[in-house]
């Protein structure tokens, strides 16, 4: 038997400082591998390798779960835990939600609250624009969509902080915040259910019939738990790494206030280069070979995203930025059966966020070099101001 | 050119709509469909038509005759 690659590959926390370099290594020399972080797995860098398996939900299942390590619950969060043929009927339920229609719909919400927001943080000489635009604007929007009270988005950040960016060392506390927000979940669904009816997230979860049938509690608080997470720090994320960039390039800050055409184009190569979600998990249902290596049944599989979106073998020059490249598909937004459900709306409001900061706020550039181009942190920049 | 939406790759995800909103329409669950039953693309529209095809994340937009 030929000798299995193996890498200490990691794709969460500091790792992610130096992760283009990895990836390139592992393409370069490692493109299927196994590391032995968060209980062992195979990696796949490959962008080929990861649309296969992103198609073949059969052979690569999603069970017990997408997210390695779990987001601090071993209940399994609907639908991104869930095969088909369940699966379907579930994203069904939300699906007309999230159409282009329905996003255009919320679009002068997210115009509005943007604006709002970009006039405060520019009141300042420096600011954080992390904490003070990137964060907010998606906690805000996603209050009307699921139905929560708008000033409830100020207790999110800390939650989604504790579930996800502490499970790899603070499990505990992950543990404990996943129960605060189940509580808190709850308590909306109980209310609403004594409300008329609404139509948004949770008027159609508590209302929604599965296989017939009428959709469980349990149901319920798996879903919303997971919108939760699904929809709030990735959507940040992809915001506050755009405005690091553009902190850092101001030749494309300038193109893009001088041609906000280029926008949308521009959004996508940030999700692409910089993408929120970094690798999901799957687990094989049967022994499978990959590139030469011998996949178990049972074993975890990582797929990992980022490395995809930057293959030589998709992508010409795959690790430069070039805000207006025209052929981009990518998997900033996964694939496959469980490609993101919140992909128009989350691609709006970066959109959005873009185009009513550089029209509102004047040339900015980064204070702090220190500062990562991942996460959901701190983002400090100072406003150039003519004299 | 004359293309089809693969119902069994299509994931609803509408970048083909970003890039050729007359050419393709959606459902209420956000579905691509070709407008044209035939899937006849005319010939100004063939440009944007390979960029959606590009851009599609499933491959799910086949060009049955180029
Ligand atoms: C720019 C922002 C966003 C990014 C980068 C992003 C990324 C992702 C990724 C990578 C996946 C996994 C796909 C896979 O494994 O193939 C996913 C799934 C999902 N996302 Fe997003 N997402 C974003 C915004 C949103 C928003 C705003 C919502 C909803 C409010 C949302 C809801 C979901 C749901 C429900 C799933 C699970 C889909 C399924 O399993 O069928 N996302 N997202
Ligand atoms: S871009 Fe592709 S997957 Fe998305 S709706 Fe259009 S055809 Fe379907």
């Amino acid at each position: 038997m030929t000798e299995i690659p193996v890498r200490d590959f990691d794709f969460h926390g500091p790792a992610l400082d130096t992760i283009f370099d990895t990836y390139k290594e592992l393409r370069d020399h490692c493109p299927v591998g196994w590391s032995d972080r968060y209980g062992g797995f195979w990696f796949l860098a490959k962008n080929e390798d990861i649309f296969n398996a992103e198609q073949d939900w059969a052979t690569f299942s999603v069970a017990p779960s997408m997210l390695l390590p779990a987001f601090g619950t071993d209940e399994p969060m609907i639908p991104i835990d869930i095969d088909p043929p369940l699966h379907s009927a579930y994203r069904k339920l939300l699906l007309p939600l999230f159409t282009p229609r329905a996003v255009d719909a919320l679009t002068p919400l997210v115009e509005e609250t943007a604006r709002t927001l970009a006039d405060e943080v520019v009141k300042g000489e420096v600011a954080d624009i992390g904490l003070g635009y990137a964060r907010p604007l998606p906690s805000i929007i996603f209050c009307t969509l699921v139905g929560y009270p708008p000033e409830d988005w100020h207790m999110f950040d800390g939650w989604v902080d504790r579930i996800i960016y502490d499970r790899d060392v603070n499990p505990d506390e992950s543990a404990t915040a996943a129960n605060e927000v189940r509580d808190y979940l709850w308590s909306l669904v109980e209310r609403r259910r004594q409300e008329p009816p609404k139509d948004d997230i949770t008027g159609r979860l508590i209302t929604a019939q599965i296989d017939g049938r009428p959709i469980t509690d349990e149901e319920i608080l798996n879903y919303g738990y997971l919108l939760f997470l699904a929809g709030l720090d990735t959507t940040a994320w992809a915001i506050r790494s755009s405005l690091w960039y553009l902190a850092r390039n101001p030749q494309d800050q300038e193109r893009l206030r001088r041609d906000p055409g280029l926008i949308s184009s521009a959004a996508e190569e940030f999700l692409r280069t910089m993408s929120p979600v970094q690798a999901m998990a799957r687990t094989a249902t049967k022994d499978v070979e990959v590139g030469g290596c011998p996949i178990k049944k049972g074993d975890r599989v990582v797929l990992a995203f980022g490395s995809g979106n930057r293959d030589e073998d998709a992508y010409p020059d795959p690790d430069e930025i070039i805000i207006d490249r025209e052929e981009n598909r990518h998997f900033a937004f996964g694939a496959g059966i469980h490609r993101c459900l919140g992909s128009n709306l989350g691609r709006r409001e970066v959109i959005v966020a873009l185009r009513e900061f550089l029209d509102r706020v004047p040339p900015f550039e980064a204070v702090n070099l220190d500062e990562p181009w991942h996460g959901v942190g701190p983002l400090t920049v100072r406003f150039i101001r003519e004299a | 050119m004359r293309i089809a939406v693969d119902p069994s790759k299509c994931q609803g995800h509408n970048r083909c709509m970003i890039f050729a909103p007359d050419v393709f329409e959606v459902d209420d669950y956000g579905f691509a469909t070709v407008q044209n039953p035939a899937g006849t693309v005319p010939e100004e529209r063939v440009e944007a038509v390979r960029t959606a095809v590009a851009n599609c994340p499933e491959l799910a937009i086949l060009v049955l005759e180029d």
